[in-house]
């Protein structure tokens, strides 16, 4: 049954990893943005599992942008580097802000977090000496070269990067922190977990995290804008992937944005005009049917059924 | 010796006075029993010895330290223990699991030694079967695994609070010889309980709060005969 298992992993990871020997430019490009979009679901995912929703991916991963093209474009750092240093600041800036809003909860927690992208926007807009203002700034040349294949193994190995974080998070007393905290934070608290603590630390990992998908995504397109680097998209595609897919779960989010980044370009293909209207009914509709996302209602199940045979 | 010392203590909850004035002392290795009628105190009494709620005024002192101020997460690190009136079990986790929580952050122990303590623990108190999801526990399982989780974090002072309602009398004894065996093991244990009958089965001595405040403390057979613990306890069932 393990072993099972691992031969599982080895051919998905072989299949994604040759993916660019046997796929289109197009496909290549399609398969990138939702490497992208798993990571920002799955750090997404990472912090809801200490029952904090946040509302601030799209900050971060604009932070993480904005930070790549400027240390890029007047450090001269190689644009590699520029991408950690997206992630590093992302990571700074959400330790420092983490300590004020990480006080907050529930409905507070969320809007606050949602209204950090509004207040770098604003940050950005002014800075104009230094960000370009509301135009933005432009990279001369793209990562790479532009080569759509390395973009892609460089993007993977991100989305591979975040999958073995959040396992570590599973597998770790992080999981019995986190989960705890979720589930009753007096009680937790009570029992010896330091709330505070591993908050921030979720916090500011999964902000790394956003940070260099922010940096990646800045890198390939060769440019940043208040608007399209701090676009709200970054914060409810992710959501809405880990909710289909599952939440609480590394496969979740990994099958929601496979399932959904898939059906989003279908459509897109199918019918260039109404496609969005289709792709939000889906969404609703799978929501409704199953809250608890694909996989976990698939869990429940397979419990059902072993329940009842025993 | 006292491990616990409260000094003066009061907690108000807006105009609501929860706890006036409030001192009381933990002897190394007793079983103090605290009662009260329904809103006495009792359970808030215990939240700010644990940490939930800081007192508006007065001292806790532990093990001879001040921790009137410390956060809940160190109280229970230094050894206050405690189970919670509404159990608030973890849904995501099964009884080992939810008993693993205790030894990992109480004490600060690895994966593999919280599993191997948490085992022990569910052993000495006859909790079975531990690699099941919580979903479908019996009450007096559910009450055990509380109890498991708390002396899981190796506390000094265990706070028991309302453990036995619920439980039939079998079970209720059951559970009161467990509170005796953990006393056994050198742990000192305060227990609120409603049923007068454990108390004087179960406990050293008795502490009777009556809207916030101590109105008589002592032995089971003094305090029960104490006039204005009578008249406390008058119109609420035995
Ligand atoms: N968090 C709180 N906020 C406001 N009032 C509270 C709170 N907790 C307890 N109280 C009030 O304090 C009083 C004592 O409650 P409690 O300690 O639960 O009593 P007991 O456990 O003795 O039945 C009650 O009047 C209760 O309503
Ligand atoms: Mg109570």
């Amino acid at each position: 049954m393990r072993n099972w298992r691992y031969i599982v992993y080895i051919v998905v990871i072989s299949l994604a990893i040759s993916f660019p020997f046997y796929a289109g430019v197009h496909p290549i490009h399609v398969a990138t943005t939702i490497l992208s979009l798993l990571a920002l679901a799955l750090s997404w995912d990472i912090l809801l599992r200490g029952g904090q929703l946040s509302l601030g991916v799209s900050a971060f991963f604009g932070i993480g942008s904005y930070t790549t093209v400027l240390t890029h474009l007047n450090w001269e750092v190689s644009p590699l580097l520029s991408i950690v240093l997206g992630g590093l600041a992302a990571g700074v800036v959400a330790l420092v802000i983490g300590l004020a809003v990480l006080r907050l909860r529930g409905l507070y927690f969320a809007i606050v977090t949602l209204a950090l992208t509004f207040i770098f926007i604003v940050i950005v807009r002014n800075l104009t000496d230094l960000t370009g203002g509301a135009i933005g700034k432009l990279i001369p040349s793209v990562i790479f070269g532009g080569d759509p294949a390395m973009i892609y193994w460089l993007t993977l190995a991100i989305a591979v990067a975040t999958i073995i974080t959040s396992e570590i998070f599973q597998k770790t007393r992080i999981h019995f922190a986190l989960t705890s905290i979720r589930n009753n934070e007096i009680a937790a608290k009570s029992s010896g977990i330091d709330i505070f603590k591993y908050l921030l630390f979720a916090f500011v990992v999964t902000a790394v995290i956003q940070g260099v998908v922010g940096g990646v995504h800045a890198q390939r397109f060769a440019f940043v804008s208040p608007e399209e680097s701090f676009s709200l998209t970054f914060t409810i595609l992710p959501l809405a992937m880990c909710l289909l897919g599952g939440s609480f779960s590394t496969l979740g989010s990994v099958i929601g944005a496979g399932g959904l980044g898939v059906l989003a370009e279908y459509l897109r293909l199918m019918m260039p005009r109404g496609h969005l209207a289709i792709y939000g009914l889906v969404m609703v509709m799978a929501i409704l049917l199953m809250p608890k996302g694909i996989v976990g209602t698939i869990r429940e199940q397979l419990v059902r059924r072993k329940t009842a045979s025993s | 010796m006292s491990v616990l010392r409260i000094e003066n203590l009061t907690r108000r909850f807006g105009g609501l006075v929860a706890l006036s004035g409030v001192n009381l002392e933990l002897r190394e290795n007793e079983i103090l029993g605290l009662i009260g009628p329904n809103g006495a105190g009792k359970t808030t009494l215990l939240n700010v010895i644990s940490g939930i709620y800081l007192p508006n005024s007065g001292r806790i002192i532990f093990d001879g330290k001040d921790v009137t101020e410390s956060p809940a997460h160190i109280r229970c690190r230094l050894g206050i223990g405690r189970t919670f009136q509404i159990i608030q079990p973890n849904q995501n986790l099964n009884v080992l699991e939810n008993v693993m929580v205790g030894s990992l952050f109480g004490q600060g122990a690895g994966l593999k030694e919280a599993r191997r303590k948490a085992q022990e623990i569910c052993q000495f108190l006859g909790l079975s079967r531990i690699e099941r999801d919580i979903t479908r526990l019996t009450v007096l399982e559910i009450k055990k695994m509380e109890m498991a989780h708390a002396l899981a974090t190796q506390p000094k002072v265990l706070l028991l609070d309302e453990i036995m309602t619920g439980l039939n009398i079998d079970e209720a004894r059951e559970v009161i010889e467990l509170v005796r065996k953990i006393r056994d093991q050198g742990m000192t244990i305060c227990v609120i309980e409603h049923m007068m009958r454990i108390i004087k089965e179960l406990t050293d001595r008795v502490l009777v709060l009556d809207r916030g405040e101590v109105i008589a403390e002592g032995l089971y057979e003094e305090v029960s005969n104490d006039p204005r613990v009578i008249s406390a306890y008058l119109g609420e069932e035995e």
